[in-house]
């Protein structure tokens, strides 16, 4: 007998076994294939064994071995059947008892909450735009809140109806003169602090929390947070503050940013601006901004005629409220962990 | 402040649709907030920043509208056509405190018929006072005059009925302690000094700048004027407006500044009209009192400042232009100079950088380019941001979520817990929250406030932290403020003490921490102690004690944490070092030692440490049990395990036993205990 006949038949052999096990729908019916194949008398691999006994002399290693493998082959598919329909291990099928829709094993991390991740984030692009934070005390003096920001004791802004004025140690003997200590209105306290310490240049951020008596509701908390930026040098214009402002917008936004600057007034710029960003064909308030006024330089000891800079402030809470379309202010001092998990 | 389109167009022409009027207005200053139809007419609202007070009229309005659109401005020039004999003769003025009141004026006029305005006046009115309140309703043509010009020009009056002044003489001074006044709004007000009162003879008849009295209005039986237009204080203005929260169109006008040379049109310009709708005779003159109007000072604007400060050139015609347009006066001074004097209604107009501002406002912010090269610069995380960052990173990774709470508190909450000062809490004189006056000296309570809210929603896992500040008083100096870290957990002292040391090493902070024991009302007095670095407190730890959980209305257990954040910061090893590591294995031998109830874990690890030396890698606390039966009483097994490990060579296991023998030789010898094998 030819070897090409002999091994043709080992794999015909091996295919119809594979296929019959691998269909057979239970046990019997996979003791019927087995015996019709590897039975010791009449089964079908006997009979191709005595085939072999016609093979070549020479042909017979081949021969052999590919037998061998032919009843491993079909050994390994009675096998599979018997685990298959027994629901044994150790098979490639399925096992009924593991359900892969269990929910997985919690890691239970806790969560930044979301005022925390808008300042990180502000601070992340400000850092990159070569802005470095810089920190300043809460309760603060009335030089640095107001006098040297260009807001002097008449004005408005300083009334206790619009500021946290701490009650000092001997509140009715305090005269007139001596100013009280307040919780900050502004970071904007900070900015002095730094250009009193720090030669120009200047580039930095000032982020926390500020105080202003209100009445608390959806829109307003007698505390938020501030973010304001101040840049300081020889020769800083209005186009710079223009040009910050955008490449911060396009950064917090991901897209091409517009900035359009509307007239305003605050003590410590002038000119001073409301900025907006454009965002979806809509102009969106972004804060205030505006070149720094000489009285506040003159104030902590630059001149005016030699250096130049811009201010820019927002609000926090608003700027995460649009964001993650939070729509009661109130929801972030809360602390309900549901909310928390929002985020 | 609403003005009205067509009222406007008195003033200027208005050739602009009304969108691109309201988008310019807001693109130069006069931000645009809204637009209602009333009748034929359109309100708009304007927002007018207090630096602005020119325009709290519509004159002022529609000087803004003639310099965008270069268009004339034609304002009236009131002649009022008067005959003997004077004012002066037949009423008199006093003025006594020119502090408060720096100019006042007041004119005559007698035989005035009193009725009904006519419809143009009330129509003007309607449109810029109904849709602030629906129920407005002309009052008579003399009071409808006033507030015509008060909304024409921003020059508050007020006509009063001369016969009721008592001897016909105005007197402007300050108000007694408690004097009583009944303002026009038919409400009693008790005034104090520093208020500055209209008075005749016998009583205040008007409150200076505020509102006009009740005794002394126009009525229709009223024959005789005194029309009174004056200049009040901003200050006193708004402390009286304030102090008896009764605030009026002419309080707003006078807080922000009227303009002075202004007092005296707005008085013709009332007269006239009278004349003109209600008839009568006009005094001849005008009662004036008060300091002359100083003449403003010329400001040099260096025509290079615009580009200094706005980055961008504007011609120097155009920069002329627009400040002449606005009403300076303009003359060139030097190379590239212009001297500029500001109108008398422009008050904020006294730097050069306020005349940078008016040329940039008119010129179009638009034209400043927003894509300039800016120079970079390097930027630097603080130390603070780094350990706060470290911070954050292990108490998210122990599963905690990050609380905000608000800095004052009620004055209970710093009672509740003084670990950090015995000082009273610094408190505010307005409260932030209701009841809430007192700057938290302890982040503690509110977290514990934070959890009550939790618990009351059925929330199930209560992990919370907060970093902030607390605020502590001091004798005689600033209040400190302590950057601190609490945390609220439902987790015992162990667990808290482990993330406490958790923290540490995250920090590379490898100083030994030592817990004291604390007696804090708050705290379960064994469950607790006082954390320290090296003599230093670091902060508290502690399961919440029974009262403390009732204080805050808490149904569950809960421990705290709270650490000074600023001591961390100082320890932290911010750039680690690296140290070499030995190339041996370690081994470890367990230890169960039966000791005094009294011996403290820290006595153990230390002796340990002394003992084992150098080949000590770290001793490893596993559990204590008790069994006094075999052991006796007061006495417990502590179960805890050596890990050694040579630099030189593989520890073997005879050198381990060896090192485990001499450390239980001076367990036995100094804590009296003993192994059990």
């Amino acid at each position: 007998m030819a070897l090409n006949e002999f091994l043709e038949q080992l794999q015909q052999l091996s295919t119809e076994a594979t296929s019959a096990f691998q269909q057979a729908d239970s046990l019997e019916a996979v003791e019927a294939i087995r015996v019709d194949f590897l039975g010791s008398k009449q089964g079908r691999l006997k009979a191709a064994q005595k085939l072999m006994g016609q093979v070549e002399r020479e042909d017979k290693p081949v021969a052999g071995k590919q037998f061998n493998a032919t009843k491993q082959a079909i050994e390994a598919g009675l096998e599979d059947a018997r685990e298959r329909l027994s629901g044994g291990s150790g098979s490639r099928s399925a096992d009924p008892t593991f359900d892969n829709t269990l929910p997985g094993e919690a890691i239970n991390g806790g969560y930044l909450h979301p005022i925390t991740q808008t300042i990180e984030e502000l601070k992340d692009i400000m850092g990159r735009l070569g802005f470095s934070v810089a920190d300043g005390p809460e309760i603060e003096d009335a030089w640095h809140n107001f006098e040297a920001l260009n807001i002097p004791p008449e004005h408005p802004a300083r009334d206790p109806l619009d500021n946290f004025y701490l009650a000092t140690a001997g509140a009715s003997a305090a005269s007139d003169t001596e100013t009280p200590l307040l919780l900050r209105s502004q970071t904007s306290n900070v900015q002095i602090r730094v250009m009193e310490s720090t030669p120009p240049p200047i580039r930095i951020i000032s982020l926390g929390r500020v105080y202003r008596p209100d009445t608390a509701d959806a829109t307003h908390y007698p505390m938020f947070h501030q973010m304001e930026g101040l840049l300081i040098d020889s020769q800083v214009t209005m186009a710079d503050l223009k040009s910050v402002l955008r490449l911060f917008a396009t950064s917090y936004l991901g897209s091409d940013v517009h900035i359009r600057f509307r007239p305003s007034f605050f003590p410590f710029t002038e000119p001073s601006v409301e900025a907006d960003f454009s965002w979806n064909d809509k102009w969106i308030e972004f804060g205030g901004a505006g070149m720094v006024d000489p009285n506040v330089l003159e104030a902590v000891g630059y001149d005016p005629e030699v250096l130049s800079g811009f201010a820019f402030g927002l609000g926090v809470e608003r700027l995460c409220m649009r964001r993650h379309g939070v729509t009661d202010i109130r929801e972030f001092y809360k602390n309900d962990v549901r909310f928390l998990h929002q985020f | 402040m609403l003005v009205s389109w067509n009222w406007l167009k008195q003033y200027v022409p208005l050739d602009m649709t009304q969108a691109e009027l309201e988008h310019r207005l807001s693109m130069s200053g006069l931000n645009h907030e809204g637009t209602r139809g009333v009748a034929d007419d359109l309100a708009i609202d304007l927002e007018v920043t207090s630096n602005r007070p020119d325009c709290l009229g519509h004159i002022g309005v529609a000087r803004e509208i003639a310099v965008l659109w270069e268009q004339p401005l034609t304002i009236p020039d009131p002649g009022p056509a008067s005959s003997a004999p004077a004012a002066a003769e037949q009423a008199s003025v006093r003025l006594e405190c020119p502090e408060l009141c720096p100019r006042y004026t007041a004119r005559v006029i007698r035989d005035v018929r009193i009725g009904p305005s006519p419809d143009w006046l009330v129509e003007r009115l309607a449109t810029v006072f109904r849709p602030l309140n629906p129920d407005w309703a002309p009052i008579n043509n003399v009071v409808d005059i006033t507030n015509f010009v008060l909304m024409e020009s921003g020059q508050p009056l007020h006509a009063f009925d001369l016969e009721k002044i008592a001897g016909g003489q105005v007197v402007v001074r300050q108000a007694g302690k408690d004097e009583p006044f009944t303002a026009i709004d038919h409400h009693e007000y008790s005034l104090q000094p520093g208020m500055c009162v209209i008075a005749d003879t016998e009583k205040a008849i008007a409150l200076g700048g505020v509102m006009g009295g009740a005794d002394s209005e126009v009525s229709s039986s009223t024959t005789c004027l005194l029309i009174e237009s004056a200049r009040f204080d901003p200050l006193a203005t708004r402390n009286t407006a304030r102090a008896l929260n009764l605030h009026s169109p002419s309080s707003h006008r006078f807080e922000r500044g009227v303009d002075p040379v202004g007092v005296e049109w707005a008085s013709r310009r009332c007269c006239e009209l009278i004349l003109e709708i209600g008839g009568g005779e006009l005094a001849e003159g005008i009662i004036d009192t008060g300091e002359p109007v100083a003449e403003p000072k010329p400001v040099i604007l260096r025509l290079s400042q615009l580009k200094r400060i706005l980055g961008i050139d504007v011609d120097p015609d155009e920069v002329n232009r627009i400040l002449t347009a606005l009403g300076n006066s303009t003359a060139a001074a030097g190379d590239g100079e212009l001297a500029v004097t500001a109108p008398s209604w422009r008050r904020d107009l006294t730097r050069e950088i306020d005349l940078v501002e008016e040329v940039a406002r008119i010129h179009g912010y638009e034209k400043i380019p927003e894509d300039v090269g800016v120079p970079m610069a390097p930027s630097h995380r603080t130390d603070r941001d780094r350990v706060e960052s470290i911070v954050r990173q292990t108490l998210l990774a122990a599963s905690m979520d990050e609380a905000m709470t608000a800095s004052m508190v009620p004055a209970s909450w710093p009672e509740s817990f003084t670990g950090w000062t015995e000082h009273p809490p610094i408190s505010s004189q307005t409260p932030m929250l209701k009841g809430a006056d007192r700057l938290r000296t302890s982040l503690l309570p509110s977290l514990l406030e934070a959890r009550r809210v939790n618990e009351s929603l059925a929330n199930p896992v209560i992990e919370l932290f907060e970093t902030a500040s607390i605020y502590l008083a001091r004798d005689g100096e600033l209040p400190v403020q302590q950057w601190t870290l609490a945390i609220t957990s439902a987790g015992g002292y162990y667990r808290l003490k482990g993330i406490v040391e958790g923290l540490l090493a995250a920090l590379k902070i490898d100083i030994p921490l030592e817990v004291k024991g604390v007696d804090l009302p708050l705290l379960d007095l064994s469950r607790s102690g006082e954390l320290c670095l090296d003599e230093r407190r670091l902060g508290f730890l502690g399961a919440v004690s029974p009262e403390g959980l009732k204080q805050f209305s808490l149904r569950n257990g809960t421990s705290l944490v709270e650490l000074n954040l600023d001591l961390l910061a100082e320890l932290a090893e911010l750039v680690p070092q690296h140290q070499d590591q030995s190339a041996y294995p370690s081994i470890s031998r367990d230890l169960n030692i039966v000791l005094a109830e009294s011996v403290r874990w820290s006595q153990l690890e230390q002796l340990v440490q002394a003992t084992a030396g150098k080949e000590l890698e770290g001793v490893d606390y596993q559990e204590t049990y008790r069994d006094s039966e075999k052991d006796g009483a007061d006495t417990k097994r502590v179960l805890f395990s050596m890990t050694l490990r040579s630099q030189v060579g593989t520890m073997t296991g005879e050198q381990a036993d060896q090192l485990r023998e001499k450390v239980v030789l001076q367990i036995e010898k100094q804590l009296s205990g003993r192994l059990l094998s």
